[in-house]
């Protein structure tokens, strides 16, 4: 019955004119940097996070998961045309749509993605709303054990799961959670490491920090590696999937919404490890895997669902336990926080209309996300022709004009360009700034956790693993790591046979002819379950 | 599943980068040339992770059962500095990517938004900004001098109505506005 009220309140709000417009700005936008190559999910939302003091919650919140899921759709635009993903996630979906693109097949695999990423994005709609109500509940009786272990698993699945050095990626998290330190202490109220800066009080500014890292280190980088994009040429026709190819790709749709809403809830979990898992399960389960890469319509169907499930389900642990799976969901979890809402097990209660609101705008957005596709498909591949060089400058400009708009002060200003020189130079060395801003987010919850556990227990570290939830979280983080350490082990063991002359690196970057197979099982600690 | 890189993707991130490498199964040399130098990174960590570690230690620790302001950055920063030492040793330097002229070029481009910022602060938004747009448009998006300057007129303008006019963001005094009025 809770259930019912709490859907027919989230309507209300997602159907007000207001949010109507929300919506439709949110999937649009998300579309159009799906679909440019120099501007991700992140860091649009990254930009936009200023935009996100003027209006109400609910609207910010419903805005900013349009761009989020919006984007998944239109990164799946330019990995079929012209095999460039518009973001990672898509990057899968280049295997084998370039290949039915290439044999004329472009409409139906646009067409089965869009089919597929709406299949996906409404049963994990549906499993948000199953989910979450019970899991907040449950999540009420967490104590500060529990809140440590959650936000160190966290932080240890997104270190695990980057396709980068789980090592750097570790030191990024730490260097985070050092950064998250200064300002005042939360229990003592003593300042640290503020360098008797008045302005480093209240801490560094999580907006500054991410707009920094996301926004200007990733449009510099990006800048600088972005190459000319081809002129787009041929008409795309037929893009309803015939009946075979539905009939082809429909257990992929239901395997890959499963699985995507799977990974999704996991944190860590997220886009690009969804797509690819269920890649390789639909290789795996095929009658004749060889036709994968070469325009299988699975291929295409399975990933894609499954990168629009686990997009939406990232948001269960965020609107349930107040944990952000993913960079974009702490990203989203900043904006609640600057309108003075903590995401957590109280969610529900306290701000339906934020949590009804947003799963309900995810049934709107989804709809129009699929009638937008499919019809104007042609007209989004024209946007590729915007230079990259004008984007980055006007983007740019917006950027610091945007910041300076927070608090009217200058200073955010300089924050945001040290930030973006240095996620510049964290790129281009290999150190993922997503952990960093991950752990940013969470370091304040995991210190005041770990504080109050240690006063809880008189300063035993034992109770981390004699509760319950907590022992099984921990259990959960050490069978990871030694899942992980064992899995690299092998890995490198079968490259030892493998290798051919061609070896590069030494994170062991074979040749191997199933790329798809290892990119996955590399990260892959939850997507093979 | 022959990958050609040149048609390959923009390069995005290093998460894409890891894919990527994956998928073209080799990856054109990105060594830096003299060997040693990729260690500067991890360096750089450790010494953020050893100075971390001082600073944490001057404020009190205290002990588990009470906990000091100084515990928890203690605790952060032994395992930065712990990372950035293991990394110094074992690193992989395919990580690092070479400088190259469009490195030099992104990093003059800082520079400029430096100038920028500071500028702002001076003489408002609108002369700034437009020569900020014609450095941007000129040098990194190559467009030719009629359309940078266009753009960047237009860019400067536009974005001085929506945010100054539209959304009432009190911008710095205007150095051109000033003028304009005598």
């Amino acid at each position: 019955m809770d259930l019912l009220d709490g859907i027919s309140q989230g309507f209300a709000v997602a159907l007000d004119p207001i949010n109507i417009l929300y919506v439709f700005l949110g999937v649009l936008i998300g579309t159009v940097i799906g679909v440019l190559p120099g501007l991700g999910p992140t860091a649009t939302i990254a930009l936009l996070l200023p935009l996100t003091y003027e209006i109400e919650p609910s609207s910010a919140v419903i805005l900013l998961a349009g761009i989020y899921y919006g984007s998944m759709y239109g990164g799946t635009i330019t990995s079929v045309l012209l095999r460039l993903p518009g973001e990672a996630a898509s990057v899968v979906t280049t295997f084998d749509g370039y290949q039915m693109a290439k044999q004329g097949r472009a409409g139906p695999a646009l067409g089965i993605a869009a089919i597929g990423s709406f299949a996906g994005g409404i049963l994990s709609v549906i499993g948000l709303i199953l989910l979450a109500p019970p899991l907040a509940k449950l999540a009420v009786s967490f104590g500060p054990p529990e809140y440590v272990a959650l936000a160190g698993l966290g932080i240890l699945l997104v270190t695990y799961l980057g396709t980068g050095s789980a090592l750097k990626s570790l030191s990024m998290a730490a260097l985070g959670l050092l950064l998250s330190t200064v300002g005042q202490d939360p229990i003592a109220g003593t300042t640290r490491f503020t360098f008797g800066q008045v302005a480093l009080y209240d801490g560094l500014d999580f907006v500054a920090v991410a707009m920094g890292l996301f926004g200007v280190g990733e449009i510099l980088y990006n800048l600088e590696n972005t190459e000319k994009v081809r002129a787009i040429k041929g008409k795309i026709a037929n893009i309803w999937p015939s009946g075979k190819d539905l009939r082809d790709s429909s257990g992929a749709i239901v395997r890959g919404s499963v699985l995507g809403f799977l990974i999704g809830v996991l944190p860590g979990g997220g886009g690009v490890v969804s797509s690819l898992a269920s890649y390789a399960l639909e290789k795996r389960r095929a009658k004749d895997p060889s036709r994968f890469g070469k325009g299988a319509i699975e291929g295409v169907a399975g990933p894609e669902t499954a990168n629009n499930a686990s997009s939406t389900s990232a948001f269960v642990p965020l609107l349930t336990l107040g944990i952000p799976a993913n960079v974009v969901m702490a990203l989203i979890f900043g904006a609640l926080l600057i309108q003075g809402i903590t995401p957590g097990p109280r969610l529900i209660q306290e701000h339906p209309d934020v949590f009804w609101g947003v799963i309900a705008s995810m049934f709107i957005g989804n709809l129009m996300l699929l009638a937008l596709n499919i019809p104007l498909v042609g007209v989004f591949v024209q946007i590729l022709r915007v230079r990259a060089g004008i984007l980055a400058a006007f983007a740019l400009l917006i950027t610091m004009a945007g910041v300076f708009s927070i608090n009217n002060d200058i200073t955010d200003m300089w924050v945001v360009l040290g930030f973006g020189a240095l996620g510049w130079l964290m790129k281009k060395t290999g150190f993922e700034p997503g952990p960093l801003v991950l752990a940013f987010v969470l370091g304040p919850i995991l210190e005041r956790a770990f504080r109050q556990s240690m006063l809880l227990s008189g300063g035993d570290l034992g109770i981390f693993v004699s509760r319950p939830l907590s022992g099984g979280i921990v259990a959960a983080m050490a069978l990871i790591i030694v899942f992980s350490a064992v899995a690299s082990r092998r890995r490198r063991r079968m490259l030892g046979r493998v290798t051919a002359p061609v070896t590069d690196t030494a994170d062991g970057d074979d040749p191997a002819p199933d790329p798809a197979a290892r990119a996955a099982s590399r990260g892959s600690t939850s997507g093979e379950s | 599943m022959a990958v050609d890189r040149s048609s390959a993707a923009p390069e995005r991130g290093a998460a894409e980068r890891g894919l990527e490498r994956g998928l073209a199964g080799h990856r054109p040399a990105g060594r830096w040339p003299r060997g040693q130098l990729h260690r500067i990174g991890p360096l750089v960590v450790l010494g953020v992770g050893v100075s971390a570690l001082v600073g944490a230690a001057g404020l009190a620790l205290g002990e588990l059962t009470a906990p000091g302001a100084g515990l928890w950055p203690f605790i952060v920063a032994l395992l930065l500095t712990g990372t950035g030492a293991v990394l110094v040793v074992v690193d992989d330097p395919a990580d690092y990517e070479p400088w190259t002229r469009g490195t030099a070029r992104i990093a003059g481009g800082l520079v400029g938004l430096g100038v920028f910022v500071a500028a702002f602060g001076a003489v408002g938004f609108l002369l700034p900004s437009f020569l900020m747009l014609l450095l941007w448009l000129r040098v990194f998006g190559g467009e030719r001098w009629r359309w940078a300057i266009g753009l960047a007129l237009a860019g400067s303008v536009g974005m001085y109505l929506l945010f100054a006019t539209a959304l009432g963001v009190p911008f710095p005094a205007d150095v051109l506005l000033i003028f304009s009025r005598g």
